[in-house]
């Protein structure tokens, strides 16, 4: 166990370290120098070379690339050129409140896709599995941007049912200022019970959230069929049906365990990708969170904002898959042979 | 702010503080006897006006060198000798209280208005006037050019400050400018750092309002709060509390002052704005504005640098397309826009025609048949009109074997590119608007089409040494022989639509929303998109 | 891996396969439908000229009527007609993206499948590191450094989807070349490439297939997602993912700017998702889904 838990952060540690260096590539292949963008458009000869100096420019690409891996492992990743700030500060702010829109996104697409799944399973081949196949397919086709639109569209402005966007209403700051500890509005509004926070900031997350969870949805209800399926056929359960069990006991009592396992590893997974999601989702509800910042980097071509952002999603994405593989293997020792 | 404040001060602070609060209490207990408060105003006591833009509102914070949208704040915080009324076109009091001039309009002599405190505490005398216009015709950044006739200024006494000029100018009008012409308190911070102080977000103005929080980059980017010390008093009906809230899209702006999130929104689609008509609880508005679209062309590198290649695109320019297509513009008639002096009707304007543009290709040896031309065009992220003006120069020129790539860039990405050491790496057409400081043509002629290296906002790098002596000729004139003036600016619009150093497409018509319990809202193009939110009453 | 019968020729036999394959069926159909339109866009469109650089600013935002039945979009042009020039566009992408995809990932699967040792192990830890980027997050950051453009955007997506491939064909030859007549023809002297591209390779190609089936939705949505973010296809190019973001400041005035470009996306990516799950269920009904 404690060899293949090395192996694994061992191997880890290396996709990171491949994760900075391609971070690495991509930022100092763009087309142009540097230290122009560094310096200021109205930097001098002199001023260029200072620059050029002060980045490392002059040296050879290994040696910068060498004090770029050592910058970010000491947590220097830059400044934005848009906000003027570290990027990292950009990012400890933005995150949160991603962060909390996926997850509240994933309990949705839980809450929606298990029981799908497992309805698909239980009537495999018959009128409710077909249905089901039918919503979870529309569901990893929909662009999500579109959804986000619609939805922001029909909820928020023409029924006006839910608001169209932010994160809670900002007018609350002068009637029930917000103490914020964890930069998430719902959180810290439970934590402090602050109420007219607390309904305000559920109110705004719900449509976001919807839109984040329809992908993870689908997919979901995809693989709890598949997975139910699978264990359906193996003996233990053949025995079980043998003894005179009902299908629903066996759905919930046999099959669901052993197959909840590929489910927590793609929900682990799906997290990661919910949050490059965003990028096409907060936009449009002017959430202010990591996929803002992507977006609104992006357009103001603010090379380490967006080198960030990038570098920050691959390690959530390369941490949560390590500890979901260290989890499975302490739960089921099969993994450890492979 | 390290500074121990007097005690004197602390004690007129807290009888002001006192005195505001019992007001407050007094005008809160009316608010809610008498009807149930709006969501977003609140009882009066903090009544809260939101005001929705679409792009980042404090791109800097020094009051001397800013030049950009934080206009809409500062003009909240800080505040100016006198100010310009559109309507009537007259000069009006402000921290001035009245001023003369000698009859060669060459010496300015302002009486101060007394009582003013600045929001550092320190109370504004004819020293501080000074001192703060000196700081900012010596860092001479921004608009601070409107300064340029002054020789030196005095402060006789504590009340009256006493302007002498190198030639005659209508200093009334430049005292009265959106930027540059703020009074503020040079000692809020040692000298040498008065400028990072303001830079972290500070304020050290008299206005009615200063800052309470400021979130760089964040979608309610800032909010001010009223001002216990301000000169005019608080005992009235007036909003406590200013916040800017970004709103990127148009869309989510007309739904969030349909909710009554937002009080005001600077600009939304025309098809939005005219959905919003209907809406009882909202009033739309419309105004001329002083506010145009220009595409400035790269005359200093490039295809454009030929001026037969600048006026064959300024030939092929749809200008009633284009405005038919954005719905709130209208036809430019040159570079002055029609509501301000020295608009001209008159001017040969270019009439879209493909033939001559196509005769001029031809010349440069461009055109169908000839060289493929490929040109950038940068616009601002966030505008909604701008897009719209892209795509159809894109669609106009393409006929003309003439490529535009298009680039939506936020403002400030826009601006470095445009800026940009390296001529290759600038753009060739940029899309942007231009207003005038205070009401005066000249800050379009001085700041877009007067020669300066580097570039600031000359972005169409025009160079033309006549022009830059017409320009400096036409300021002095414009205060001793206006109709001279008037003629010379005719003369200089003539040559620039000959050498064509930008495309003028459009004027645009203010089209605002703001709730109905907004009172007392008048649009002054003078301060393009500005509100004073203290001039304005909450309603019940 | 070589149980794939080819369904029985003639009509019975088509029949049994459609009744036995109805999702891939459904989905072929759709597809069919959707390449039919892109084919026959020039004859079929109303405005052809509108899916270029024409423009009418005396016609903008119109809502549906006759001559323009999905309206027109902010300068004039006609949606119908750009809606279909985009199946054109999106299609290509998806094609030129697997392609080119399959074309760095295969090879490289197969050489580190054949070569083993420190080659293999090169191979697969960057496989690792450009696997550590969810899809659309890496081909976004390629995107940004390159000058936008439906090319560079179609290689961005490429580089980032190819080491799918590397590690299923990889998988799928290391096992293949284990068995009995890989080895007797090496020891038959054949060459290398031979051997890799005559025995190999066609015995690992099933989960490649079904993979690029399964893919195909995933590219179309994230090139779509892409061109939304302006940095993908440009104006005047009738991308999808593109207009969605032009109409997104119409759409509460005008609906129809959005609605149709956004109702084809999802419509060819349910085809293509279709297509997958079919072709998963006829050849490798064990797969799971990962993505």
């Amino acid at each position: 166990m404690i060899r293949f838990t090395a192996h694994r952060l061992a191997l880890g540690v290396l996709v990171v370290v491949g994760v900075v260096v391609l971070t690495f590539l991509i930022a100092r292949v763009i087309p142009g120098d540097p230290a122009v963008t560094y310096a200021g458009p109205r930097a001098s000869k002199a001023q260029l070379e200072r620059t050029r100096r002060q980045l490392g420019l002059e040296k050879p690409v290994v040696v910068q690339l060498g004090d770029y891996l050592q910058g970010i492992g000491r947590g220097e990743w830059g400044t934005s050129y848009r906000t003027k700030r570290p990027v990292l500060s950009d990012l400890r702010r933005a995150l949160p409140a991603s962060i909390e829109l996926v997850t509240a996104g994933l309990i949705l697409a839980l809450m929606i896709g298990l029981p799908l799944g497992l309805v698909s399973a239980r009537y495999h081949g018959q009128a409710p599995d077909v249905l089901v196949r039918f919503i979870s397919v529309i569901g990893v086709s929909l662009p999500v941007f579109w959804l986000a639109l619609i939805l922001q569209l029909v909820f928020a402005q023409r029924l006006g049912w839910l608001p169209s966007a932010g994160e809670y209403d900002p007018n609350l700051y002068y009637t029930s200022p917000l103490t914020s500890y964890v930069q998430m509005p719902l959180v810290d509004a439970l934590l402090t019970g602050n109420i007219p926070v607390l309904e305000s900031a559920f109110s705004h997350l719900i449509l976001p959230a919807l839109v984040v969870a329809v992908y993870p949805a689908g997919l979901l209800a995809r693989m709890v069929r598949a997975s139910v399926l699978d264990t359906l056929g193996e003996s233990h359960i053949r025995m079980v049906r043998s003894l005179g069990f009902g299908d629903r006991a066996i759905l919930g009592r046999w099959a669901l365990r052993p197959a909840m396992n590929p489910v927590v590893q793609v929900t682990a997974l799906v997290f990661a990708y919910s949050l490059a999601n965003t990028f096409l989702v907060e936009a449009v509800f002017d959430w202010p969170g990591l996929g803002s910042y992507a977006a609104n980097s992006l357009q103001a071509l603010d090379t380490p904002a967006v080198v960030g952002v990038t570098l920050i999603v691959a390690i959530v994405y390369v941490v949560l898959n390590l500890i979901v593989d260290i989890a499975q293997a302490f739960i089921d020792p099969r993994v450890r042979l492979r | 702010m390290t500074r121990d404040p007097h005690p004197s001060r602390r004690a007129h602070l807290l009888t002001a503080a006192a005195l505001a609060l019992a007001v407050a209490l007094l005008t809160g207990a009316c608010g809610s006897t008498s009807k149930p408060a709006g969501a977003s105003s609140g009882s009066n006591t903090n009544a809260t006006f939101t005001y929705g833009t679409t792009t980042e509102v404090m791109v800097g914070w020094d009051p001397a060198t800013d030049y950009s949208n934080e206009i809409i704040a500062m003009n909240n915080m800080y505040e100016t000798l006198t100010r310009y009324d559109s309507q009537t076109g007259q000069v009006l009091p402000m921290l001035a209280t009245s001023w003369k001039k000698t009859s060669d309009a060459k010496t300015w002599t302002f009486t101060i208005r007394p009582n003013v405190k600045f929001h550092t505490g320190r109370p504004m005398t004819a020293a501080d006037v000074k001192a703060a216009i000196d700081r900012t015709i010596k860092l001479n950044g921004g608009a601070s050019y409107i300064w340029g006739a002054v020789k030196s200024i005095d402060a006789p006494d504590a009340r009256t400050v006493v302007f002498h000029l190198k030639y005659a100018t209508p200093l009334d009008l430049v005292a009265s400018a959106g930027y540059a012409a703020f009074i503020y308190d040079t000692k809020a911070a040692p000298a040498a750092q008065l400028s990072k102080w303001f830079a972290q977000g500070h304020d050290a103005g008299t206005g009615p309002y200063t800052v309470a929080n400021w979130d760089k980059g964040q979608e309610v980017e800032l909010r001010l709060k009223a001002f216990p010390g301000y000169w005019g008093g608080w005992s009235g009906n007036h909003y406590r509390n200013v916040v800017f809230r970004v709103v990127p899209t148009a869309s989510t702006s007309a739904q969030l002052v349909r909710q009554n999130q937002l009080t005001w929104v600077e600009q939304l689609t025309p098809q939005l704005w005219s959905s919003l008509k209907s809406d009882p609880n909202l009033r739309t508005t419309t105004a001329t504005s002083y506010q145009n679209l220009l595409g400035m062309l790269n005359t200093s590198y490039g295809p454009l640098k030929d001026p037969r290649v600048r006026q064959a695109i300024a030939y092929a320019t749809d200008y009633k397309g284009i405005t038919a297509a954005l719905g709130a513009f209208t036809p430019s008639i040159g570079v002055i826009p029609h509501g301000l002096w020295g608009y001209d009707p008159s001017l040969p304007v270019y009439q879209t025609s493909t033939e001559k543009a196509t005769g001029l290709l031809k010349e440069a040896g461009y055109g169908p048949g000839g060289k493929h031309m490929s040109l950038t065009l940068t616009y601002t992220q966030g505008d909604p009109f701008e897009p719209t003006v892209a795509s159809l120069l894109k669609s106009e020129l393409a006929p003309l074997n003439i490529t535009v790539n298009v680039s939506a860039l936020q403002w400030t990405a826009q601006w470095s590119k445009a800026k940009s050491t390296n001529p290759a790496s600038r753009q060739d057409i940029l899309l942007f608007y231009w207003w005038p400081d205070y009401a005066d043509p000249y800050s379009w002629f001085i700041n877009l089409f007067h020669s300066a290296n580097p570039p600031y906002f000359n972005l169409a790098y025009y160079d033309n040494p006549e022009v830059d002596k017409q320009i400096d000729q036409v300021e002095p004139l414009s205060a001793t022989n206006r109709p001279a003036a008037i003629n010379l600016y005719s003369q200089i619009q003539t040559t620039l639509l000959h050498d064509s150093p930008a495309l003028f497409l459009g004027t645009e018509t203010y089209q605002r929303v703001m709730q109905k319990s907004v009172g007392g809202f008048v649009d002054n193009p003078a301060y393009p998109n500005v509100v004073f939110v203290y001039s304005l009453h909450p309603g019940q | 891996m070589t149980a794939v019968a080819a369904p029985a020729p003639g009509r019975a036999g088509a029949l049994t396969f459609v009744r036995r394959n109805p999702t891939l069926t459904a989905g072929v159909v759709l597809l069919v439908l959707i390449g039919l339109v892109a084919v026959l866009a020039p004859w079929l469109a109303p405005h052809p000229e509108d899916a270029g650089t024409a423009t009418h600013p005396f016609q903008v935002l119109r809502p549906p009527s006759h001559s323009h039945p999905f309206g027109t979009d902010l300068v004039g042009r006609d949606l119908l007609t750009r809606v279909m020039y985009g199946a054109r566009l999106s299609l290509r992408i998806v094609i030129e993206v697997l392609l080119l995809a399959g074309l760095i990932g295969i090879p490289l699967g197969l050489v580190a499948a054949y070569a083993g040792g420190a080659v293999d192990q090169v191979i697969m830890r960057i496989t690792d590191v450009f696997l550590a980027f969810p899809a659309l997050l890496l081909s976004l950051a390629i995107s940004f450094v390159l000058t936008p453009s439906v090319g560079n955007m179609t290689i961005a997506i490429a580089v980032t989807w190819w080491p799918w491939y590397t590690r299923l064909v990889r998988g799928e030859a290391a096992s293949v070349i284990t068995r009995p007549y890989v080895e007797s023809a090496q020891t038959l002297g054949v060459s290398h490439t031979r051997v890799l591209f005559r025995h190999v390779l066609p015995n690992s190609m099933t989960p490649v297939i079904v993979q690029m089936s399964l893919d195909a939705g995933g590219i179309l949505l994230t090139a779509a997602s892409i061109s939304f973010l302006g940095l993908g296809a440009q104006d005047p190019t009738p991308e999808w993912g593109l207009m969605v973001s032009q109409g997104a400041q119409y759409f509460s005035t005008q609906w129809w700017f959005v609605t149709f470009a956004g109702l084809a996306i999802l419509l060819t990516a349910i085809a293509f998702n279709l297509i997958g799950d079919g072709v998963r269920e006829l050849l490798d009904p064990r797969r799971v889904i990962t993505r």
